[in-house]
C-alpha cells in the first residue's frame, strides 16, 4: 500500500511541476498547449545526456535548458510575432513528438543507471515540487514582480500604461514556464519511468494542461489536483490493488483522460464562465500589441 | 467661479508649436498653451479636433513631428508613458485602465517604484488613505475593481496618478460616465487638488457648463489648431460652442408638440438577466404612444442596455410581456420584430451597429436584406441597394468619399448618421435608440436630435435611452430615471426637474409633492 502511495506521488510530482510551468505562463497571459511537446523534449534530451555522461545533474540541466529554448521559441511566435497561441502550441507538440522520436530512437531501452536516492522514503523531487509551488504562490501574490505578472495576464494595456514592459514580463514567464516543463519531462524520463520509448509520456502533458484550468490558477489547488490525478493514474495501472475485478484495466487507464475531458468541457460552459470566470486571466491567449 | 489669485503661479507644462501629422485626420498643427500650477485648464474640442492626438503626445504615446514640450521650464522629450509618469504627468483615460480582477490597492501599487520588491501593503494603504482623505475620495482599498461603480473606478485612477506623484493631472472626459451626485463629488475633489497646487487639465467634448464652472482657462481646438483661448471668467456657453464648432449652435431645442396617437409599445412587468446571470432589469412597465418620445435617463449599467436588448429581441425576457400595436411580440425573433416595424439604433456603433470591414452598402443592407425589393428570390440586387445607400448618404449628409468605403473609415458622427438613416428610412413604428449622441460632437448631436424629432412628427413611438439628463429632458415627453433595473418614477416632461431626475438616477426615492 505504501509502495502504491509513493509511486502515485512520484507521478503527481511530474504533473505538478509541469502544470506549475503552464500556470506561470498562463498567469502572464500566454497559453502553451504544447506542454506535452516541451516535456517530451525535456525527457528525451535529459535521458540522452544523462546516459551519455553518466551524470544525473547534467541530464537535468539539459532537460531544463531545452525547455527554456522551446519556451523562448513559443515566446517569439506568440509574443513578438503575435501568432495564435494555440497554433504555436500545437506546432510545438507535433515538433516535439516527431523530433524526439527521430533523435531518441537509437536510445530505446532502459537508462541503465542507479536509481536516484530517496529522501525520507520519498523522491527528492517531491520536496523540490513543494518548494517551487510555495515559491510561485509567494512571488505571484506577495511581490511586485508577481503583481506585474498577474496584471500583464489580466490586462496588458493597463500594465503598459503603469510603466510595466508587457513583453519583457511575458518572455520571462514563458521561459521559466518552459524550464519547468523541461524539468518535469526530465523527472519523468530519469526518475519516474527511465526507459526510453517513442512517445513514452503518453499524454501526461495534456493532463497537466487540464490541471491548470482545474486549479483555477491557484498553485495549491493545482498540487491537490496533481495528487488526485497521480493516484488515479497509478490505480489505473494496477486496479486490482483496491478494486479487484471491477472493470478492465484498460478502462481504468482511460479515467484520467475522461476526467480531463469532463473538466475541460465544464470549464468551457456558460455556467462556469458566469460563476467562476473571474479566476481566469482575462487576457489569456490574446496576443498583445502596443498602441501608437 | 474660482478666484483669480491662485492662477498667477508659475507654469508647469508648456507646449510650443506642437505639430503631429497623420495621413488623414486628427493631426495637430502648431499647438501652443501654458498650464500653470494650481489651475484648471480645460482643453475643449469636438471629435476629430485633435484632442486625442494632443493627449497622446502629452502622455508620451506619440512623439510630435515638430515643437517642444517644457515641464517646469525644462525641455522634455517623452519616449513612452513611463517617461511622462516619471516627470509628473498623470493621465486618467476615458476608457478605464484598471485590472478588474485585482483589488484597488493592487491597482494603485502596480508599477509604482516604491511599492517594494515584496509588496508593502500596510505602508501603501496608509499613504493612500491619507491621499483619499485629503482630496475627499471614499474608497474601499481592498474591494475588487469590478465591484466598483464607474465613478469609484475613476477615483481609483485619479488616486493612482496622484500617488505616483502627478503634478499635472490630465482627465479625459471626466464626467461622461458619472451620475450627477458623483460629478459633484469629482468637481469638489478637483477644487481641493487645485488648492494644493496641482494643475488639472480636463479634455472635454461637449459638457460646456462644467467647463464654465470649474476651469480658470480654456483652450479650444478645432481641426487640429488652437482657435481660441479664454480666461473662463469672460466666456459663455455660447461663445465656447461657437469657437468649437465655428458657427452659432442652438443649445436649447424647442419642444415639438405632436398629438398623442394610439399606443404602439406596451411593456408589462418586464425582467431580464445580464451576462453574469444577475437580474439586471426587474419588472418595468410602460407605454409609448404614436408621436411620443419616452426617455430613460440613467447611468450606464443600470439595466437600460438589457431593456434595449430585450425589446430588440437580442436577449430573452425572464418574465413579462411586450406588445407592439396590440400584438404580443415577447417571443418573436429579431427579424420578425424588424418586419413588424421595430427599428434599433444600438449604443455600440462599431461593434453592434455596423460591421466595420463591410462597405456602407452592405451595412445598409443589414436592415434591408429581408425585403423582396432589394433581395428578390434571395439574390442581392446591388444596383438598387447602391441607389438606396446613395440617397441615404445625400439625405443625411454623411461625409464619405462614396458608398463603397468600409464603415470603419467613417467618423463616429457619420457612422451614427448612416445607422440612423437606414433605420429611419424604413419608417418604423417603434424606434429604440440607445445613447444616440454619446461621443458625438456638438454639430452631430444637433443633427441626430433633429432627426429624432422629425421621426416623432412622423408618428413613430421612440424609446430614447440617454445618460445625459439634458438630452432626456429636452427631447422626451416622458422621463423615467432608471436605477438598478427599476424605474424610480415616470414623469411627464413638464414636471421633470433636472436636480430631481439626477438624484433619482443615483437611486434616491422620488420627492413626494408637498401640499
Amino acid at each position: 500500500m505504501w509502495e502504491l502511495f509513493v509511486r502515485s506521488l512520484d507521478a503527481s510530482i511530474v504533473l505538478a511541476i509541469a502544470a506549475l510551468g503552464e500556470l506561470i505562463g498562463q498567469r502572464s497571459g500566454v497559453l502553451n498547449v504544447g506542454i506535452e511537446g516541451v516535456m517530451l523534449f525535456g525527457a528525451t534530451f535529459g535521458f540522452i545526456v544523462a546516459q551519455t555522461t553518466g551524470d544525473y545533474t547534467t541530464g537535468f540541466i539539459a532537460a531544463i535548458a531545452i525547455g527554456a529554448i522551446i519556451g523562448l521559441m513559443h515566446g517569439v511566435f506568440s509574443i513578438t510575432l503575435g501568432v495564435d497561441q494555440v497554433v504555436s502550441g500545437m506546432g510545438i507538440w507535433i515538433l516535439g513528438f516527431g523530433l524526439t522520436t527521430y533523435i531518441g530512437n537509437p536510445y530505446t531501452g532502459p537508462l541503465g543507471m542507479a536509481r536516484i536516492d530517496r529522501i525520507g522514503g520519498l523522491s527528492p523531487f517531491f520536496y523540490l515540487a513543494l518548494a517551487l509551488i510555495f515559491l510561485t504562490w509567494f512571488v505571484l501574490n506577495k511581490t511586485s514582480l508577481g503583481l506585474k505578472i498577474r496584471s500583464v495576464g489580466e490586462n496588458p494595456e493597463v500594465a503598459e500604461v503603469s510603466g510595466v514592459s508587457v513583453n519583457r514580463i511575458r518572455y520571462l514567464c514563458v521561459i521559466v514556464s518552459g524550464m519547468l516543463m523541461g524539468l518535469a519531462g526530465g523527472v519523468y524520463g530519469l526518475s519516474y519511468n527511465p526507459v526510453w520509448n517513442y512517445n513514452f509520456l503518453m499524454g501526461w502533458g495534456f493532463i497537466a494542461l487540464a490541471l491548470v484550468f482545474f486549479s483555477m490558477w491557484n498553485p495549491f489547488i493545482m498540487f491537490g489536483g496533481a495528487v488526485l490525478f497521480g493516484a488515479l493514474w497509478q490505480l489505473a495501472l494496477s486496479p486490482e490493488f483496491i478494486l479487484p475485478g471491477v472493470m478492465s484495466r484498460y478502462l481504468w487507464r482511460m479515467v484520467p483522460f475522461v476526467i480531463t475531458i469532463v473538466v475541460l468541457v465544464l470549464m468551457s460552459t456558460r455556467w462556469f464562465r458566469t460563476h467562476w470566470g473571474a479566476a481566469k486571466p482575462e487576457a489569456l491567449g490574446v496576443p498583445y500589441k502596443k498602441e501608437g | 467661479m474660482p478666484t483669480e489669485n491662485q492662477t498667477k503661479e508659475k507654469t508647469v507644462l508648456e507646449a510650443r508649436g506642437i505639430t503631429k501629422r497623420f495621413p488623414g485626420c486628427c493631426a495637430n498643427e502648431q499647438i501652443n498653451f501654458a498650464i500653470k500650477q494650481g489651475e484648471v485648464h480645460a482643453i475643449l474640442g469636438e471629435n476629430g479636433a485633435g484632442k486625442t492626438t494632443l493627449m497622446n503626445i502629452l502622455f508620451g504615446l506619440y512623439q510630435p513631428d515638430e515643437g517642444e514640450l517644457f515641464f517646469n521650464g525644462e525641455k522634455v522629450d517623452f519616449k513612452s508613458p513611463l517617461d511622462a509618469i516619471e516627470k509628473g504627468i498623470g493621465m486618467v483615460h476615458q476608457k478605464r485602465k484598471l485590472v478588474q480582477a485585482h483589488s484597488v490597492i493592487e491597482n494603485i501599487m502596480l508599477g509604482h517604484p516604491d511599492s517594494g520588491k515584496i509588496l508593502n501593503f500596510k505602508r501603501v494603504k496608509k499613504e493612500v488613505s491619507e491621499l483619499c482623505e485629503q482630496y475627499g475620495f471614499k474608497l474601499d482599498l481592498d474591494a475588487k475593481v469590478w465591484q466598483l461603480s464607474e465613478g469609484q473606478k475613476q477615483s481609483v485612477e485619479i488616486i493612482k496618478a496622484l500617488y505616483r506623484g502627478a503634478k499635472v493631472l490630465i482627465l479625459d472626459e471626466p464626467t461622461s460616465a458619472l451620475s450627477p451626485p458623483e460629478t459633484r463629488n469629482l468637481l469638489d475633489s478637483i477644487m481641493s487638488m487645485v488648492e494644493s497646487g496641482l494643475a488639472v487639465v480636463p479634455f472635454i467634448t461637449h459638457k460646456l457648463p462644467i467647463v464654465l464652472e470649474i476651469s480658470h482657462h480654456v483652450t479650444v481646438l478645432r481641426n487640429g489648431r488652437v482657435t481660441a483661448k479664454f480666461a473662463t471668467a469672460g466666456a459663455t456657453e455660447k461663445s465656447l460652442a461657437k469657437s468649437m464648432v465655428g458657427r452659432e449652435v442652438i443649445i436649447k431645442l424647442d419642444k415639438v408638440e405632436v398629438e398623442r396617437g394610439k399606443p404602439v409599445l406596451e411593456v408589462n412587468n418586464l425582467s431580464a438577466y445580464n451576462e453574469k446571470d444577475h437580474l439586471a432589469l426587474s419588472g418595468v412597465s410602460f407605454t409609448i404612444h404614436e408621436g411620443e418620445i419616452f426617455g430613460i435617463a440613467g447611468v450606464s449599467g443600470n439595466g437600460q442596455e438589457e431593456l434595449a436588448d430585450v425589446l430588440a429581441g437580442l436577449r430573452k425576457a425572464a418574465s413579462g410581456t411586450i406588445l407592439l400595436d396590440g400584438n404580443d411580440i415577447t417571443h418573436d425573433s429579431t427579424l420578425e420584430r424588424w418586419r413588424k416595424g421595430v427599428g434599433y439604433v444600438p449604443a455600440e456603433r462599431n461593434e453592434v451597429g455596423t460591421i466595420c470591414d463591410y462597405s456602407l452598402i452592405e451595412n445598409v443592407a443589414m436592415n434591408y436584406y429581408f425585403e423582396e425589393e432589394y433581395v428578390p428570390r434571395g439574390i442581392i440586387n446591388y444596383k438598387s441597394l447602391r441607389q438606396l445607400t446613395e440617397s441615404l448618404i445625400a439625405e443625411y449628409n454623411v461625409a464619405t468619399p462614396g458608398p463603397d468605403v468600409k464603415a470603419k473609415a467613417l467618423s463616429g458622427g457619420n457612422l451614427q448618421k448612416l445607422i440612423l438613416a437606414r433605420v429611419l428610412s424604413k419608417k418604423p413604428r417603434l424606434i429604440i435608440v440607445n445613447l444616440p449622441t454619446q461621443g458625438l460632437d456638438v454639430g452631430a448631436i444637433e443633427f441626430v436630435q433633429n432627426k429624432l424629432l422629425q421621426a416623432k412628427k412622423d408618428k413613430a413611438a421612440i424609446l430614447l435611452i440617454s445618460g445625459e439628463i439634458e438630452e432626456a429632458l429636452s427631447l422626451s415627453d416622458w422621463v423615467a430615471p432608471i436605477y438598478e433595473g427599476k424605474f424610480m418614477d415616470i414623469i411627464p416632461w413638464t414636471d421633470a426637474e433636472r436636480d430631481n431626475v439626477g438624484a433619482m438616477m443615483a437611486g434616491m426615492k422620488p420627492k413626494v409633492e408637498s401640499l
